[in-house]
């Protein structure tokens, strides 16, 4: 477990030689030891072709390798930061919330429009989330950034979890979600509930949300 | 912390500590030192007198030294409770025991008159020295670090008792040839973190949770002297002068 909380805005980090670690460029807010930093033109993991992919996804965010001996400390832009731990499940996150993570997980990159047809296509386009996100899948720590504090609420089959999608952070497990709206002609005239679209996730597995609903 | 139930008034609110993480109460009895514009309010009776008014003479010439800061500061006089906060950032106060504290101008909002204030010789940090109550201000928590540490310089508060920091610079990077082209030409892009604030020795070195600073207070300008930092124009290190991505 290499990610320690050292404050709602700070988390540390272990390193040994030999495992790498990703982090977001300028992350960095202090580090004992020696530890290198080198910018990572692909944006993490994969070669060439994961690069493209990214780009293309709208997922790129600019990263660093973090390599070495020593403890390094993690925070960004005063947001809260929260370490999700993971053994073997999928981690779906947008990739300028990622803080930091353990390069022993695997980097993707996920299509959401196959989920739901057009309605996931809308879903991308109204929770600004676009229609790609980013997933980490294996053993490790991931730090995700949110604004405001983060709140965990376990899904279960018989519970799904409705969330503002502007308060959505990642979720992990195996999870399908949903846009479901409740859309009616008081939006049209500007007298909605300001509540129009929800994310429905349903499934096992967990949600992040931030005590927000603001962007980063 | 307080219960936020409990409504704060003259007799409720604390006294020389802190209200909420974002606002500082010091139950005022004589005389504090505060920057400009962190009042938000008080109880009781209380003067606010610029520094450089004329019956403060004696207390400016013992416990304030950095005359080129003295536009920015006031001295508080009389008794009562005084809220102090800046920007809703995290507020902090920090006691001193016959020592010294040098801190980022910016993030300094008030300090008891048993300790004196001075310029430090790194541009943009003031030195405290004394015995005595301070309060500053930090984007999110402070942390404390013992040497030896490097530090983001954005991320750097303040730091006690050590010598003055260096700077350290990332040597692989800037020596490898594709950092020297990533470096000149901005290809590939740069980490962000090739030069660090270097602490060694004994001390505690003062850091808060993100590298976003908050804005620092207009510094003036030590006197253009042979051999005072920053003390002639365009002479003061570029590390001080270069921003960050």
């Amino acid at each position: 477990m290499p990610f320690k909380e050292l404050s709602a805005k700070l988390v540390e980090a272990q390193l040994v030689p030999g495992q790498r670690m990703f982090s977001q460029r300028g992350a960095m807010v202090a580090y004992k030891g020696e530890v290198s930093f080198t910018p990572n033109i692909q944006g993490g993991q994969g070669g060439f072709g994961s690069m493209i992919g990214r780009r293309v996804a709208g997922e790129a965010t600019p990263l660093m390798t973090v390599e070495g001996r020593g403890t390094v400390m993690f925070g960004h832009g005063g947001h809260h930061v929260e370490v999700i731990e993971l053994d073997g499940e999928t981690l779906c996150v947008e990739a300028d919330r990622l803080l930091a993570f353990d390069g022993s997980l695997q980097q993707g990159t996920m299509f959401l429009g196959k989920e739901g047809g057009v309605m996931g296509m809308v879903r991308g386009q109204m929770t600004g989330q676009g229609l790609f996100t980013t997933t980490l899948q294996g053993k490790g720590g991931a730090a995700v950034m949110a604004h405001g504090g983060i709140i965990r609420l376990p899904i279960t089959p018989d519970h799904p979890v409705h969330v503002d999608p502007q308060a959505y952070v990642a979720h992990h497990g195996d999870v399908r979600n949903r846009l479901s709206s409740a859309l009616s002609w008081r939006d049209m005239v500007g007298r909605g509930s300001g509540e129009a679209f929800q994310l429905e996730l349903s499934g096992n597995g967990a949600v992040f949300v931030q005590a927000s609903e603001e962007k980063l | 912390m307080r219960d936020q139930a409990e409504p704060l008034d003259f007799r409720t609110l604390p006294a020389d500590d802190n209200v909420n993480d974002y606002a500082f109460c010091v139950a005022l009895d004589g005389r504090w030192f505060l920057q400009k514009g962190k009042m938000i309010a008080y109880y009781g009776q209380i003067e606010f007198h610029g520094v450089g008014h004329g019956p403060l003479d004696a207390l400016i010439a013992s416990s304030f030294h950095s005359p080129l800061h003295a536009a920015d500061w006031v001295v508080a006089e009389g008794s009562g409770k005084m809220l102090l906060a800046d920007r809703a950032f995290d507020v902090n106060s920090y006691d001193l025991t016959d020592g010294n504290l040098t801190v980022r101008s910016g993030n300094l909002l008030a300090f008891e008159p048993s300790l004196s204030l001075k310029q430090s010789i790194i541009p943009g940090f003031l030195t405290l020295v004394g015995t005595g109550k301070f309060v500053a201000a930090s984007n999110g928590e402070v942390h404390f670090v013992e040497p030896p540490v490097r530090v983001d310089p954005q991320a750097l508060v303040g730091w006690a008792d050590c010598p003055s920091p260096c700077h350290h610079y990332d040597h692989a990077y800037l020596r490898g040839f594709l950092g020297g082209v990533r470096s000149l030409t901005g290809i590939g892009g740069a980490s962000g973190e090739e030069h660090q604030f270097e602490f060694t020795g004994e001390g505690t070195v003062l850091v808060q949770s993100t590298e976003t600073m908050l804005a620092d207070r207009e510094t003036g300008n030590v006197p253009g002297q042979a051999g005072v930092p920053g003390g002639q124009q365009g002479q003061a290190g570029p590390g001080f002068q270069r921003s960050y991505g």
